[in-house]
């Protein structure tokens, strides 16, 4: 924990100081969850916020200090989940993945410094795991971040899913499946293109 | 697993260990400590939280209304008996009304109970 439990019980009991204690201790890891979880980092310190905000309005619920992480894990969660869905109904947005292997080389020339080729590559992986992980529910998308990115253990996600372990790993299994599915559709979809651009390359 | 498959999920470790890395999670902005508090302070409460809140109202209404009444009841001082009678004896006397008629029009009285009628 990285708060000890009196904070978290002055916190419950309505002590604002306490409550921004446990948001300057918890600042960065929710931050880095968030990131993770919905792979947009312009939109990062608003669902972080609206952790928060779930937090100071749920903590008079919380059983005792003892399950505040899982709890706390619980609430970023369901803000990442909602923020999904919403996102899922918006309009998709210009993705780099989009742009043509000719029109990308020439912004990288115009990006010019490594700095921006290196965030453009970033870019790229993340629309790519973003694509992939749209096969699944946001439910499974979210749980699979949490266990093969955010690397936590199938104990915890215990705690905070409350399902059994073995209901967990079924449900991991299934998820990566389908992300492996849609990823080697994906390769065998670019190979074919690649194999009929090349076919269209004017002979020299 | 064939050994194509086996690439395949390897290669879905290397991505996602590069998702990780690509995810790096911004600085917090220097105003969102005083923006969490204001959005704290304007959010308005959910439906849930106020029927929370009702529920919690009614509850403790029923409650403080339970003990009220227990306690009447306790210090009341005991009505007076309004039957004097037991309940047998007033099915006797009704059943005694109801048969008076007939015994006087010279009808037989119906057998008593246990006593059985010859045919």
């Amino acid at each position: 924990m990285l708060v000890d439990n009196d904070i978290v019980e002055r916190a419950r009991a309505g002590d604002a100081q306490a409550f921004n204690e446990i948001v300057q201790a918890y600042r960065r890891r929710i931050f880095g969850t968030v990131s993770r979880l919905i792979g947009r980092p312009e939109d990062v310190e608003d669902v972080a916020q609206e952790v928060f905000i779930r937090l100071y309005y749920s903590l008079d619920q919380l059983r005792s200090p003892e399950v505040f992480e899982p709890w706390l894990y619980r609430l970023t969660v369901n803000a990442a989940l909602d923020y999904l869905r919403k996102r899922r109904k918006r309009k998709p947005e210009a993705r780099v993945a989009d742009l043509s292997e000719q029109q990308v080389m020439m912004a990288d020339a115009a990006a010019g410094t490594k700095f921006e080729i290196e965030a453009r590559e970033r870019a790229r992986v993340r629309e790519l795991v973003d694509t992939l992980l749209a096969g699944v529910s946001e439910q499974d998308r979210i749980l699979l971040t949490l266990k093969e990115v955010e690397g936590l253990s199938l104990k915890e996600l215990e705690q905070i899913y409350q399902v059994n372990e073995n209901a967990l790993k079924v449900r991991l299994f299934r998820a990566r499946q389908r992300v492996l599915k849609a990823w080697a559709a994906r390769r065998a979809e670019e190979a074919r293109k690649g194999t009929s651009d090349d076919r269209r390359e004017p002979k020299s | 697993m064939t050994g194509e498959n086996r690439n395949l999920d390897q290669e879905l470790d290397r991505l996602l260990a590069a998702y990780r890395e690509a995810c790096e999670p911004p600085e917090p902005s220097a105003d969102f400590m005083p923006r969490l508090w204001a959005r704290i302070e304007a959010a308005p409460q959910g439906w849930a939280e106020r029927l929370w809140k009702w529920a919690n109202g009614l509850a403790a209404a029923a409650a403080a209304a339970s003990v009220l009444l227990v306690a009447l009841q306790m210090f009341s001082r005991p009505a007076p008996d309004f039957y004097s009678a037991t309940y047998v004896e007033t099915l006797l006397a009704q059943t005694d009304a109801e048969l008076a008629p007939a015994e006087l029009a010279g009808m037989p009285a119906p057998p008593a109970p246990g006593e059985h009628s010859e045919r």
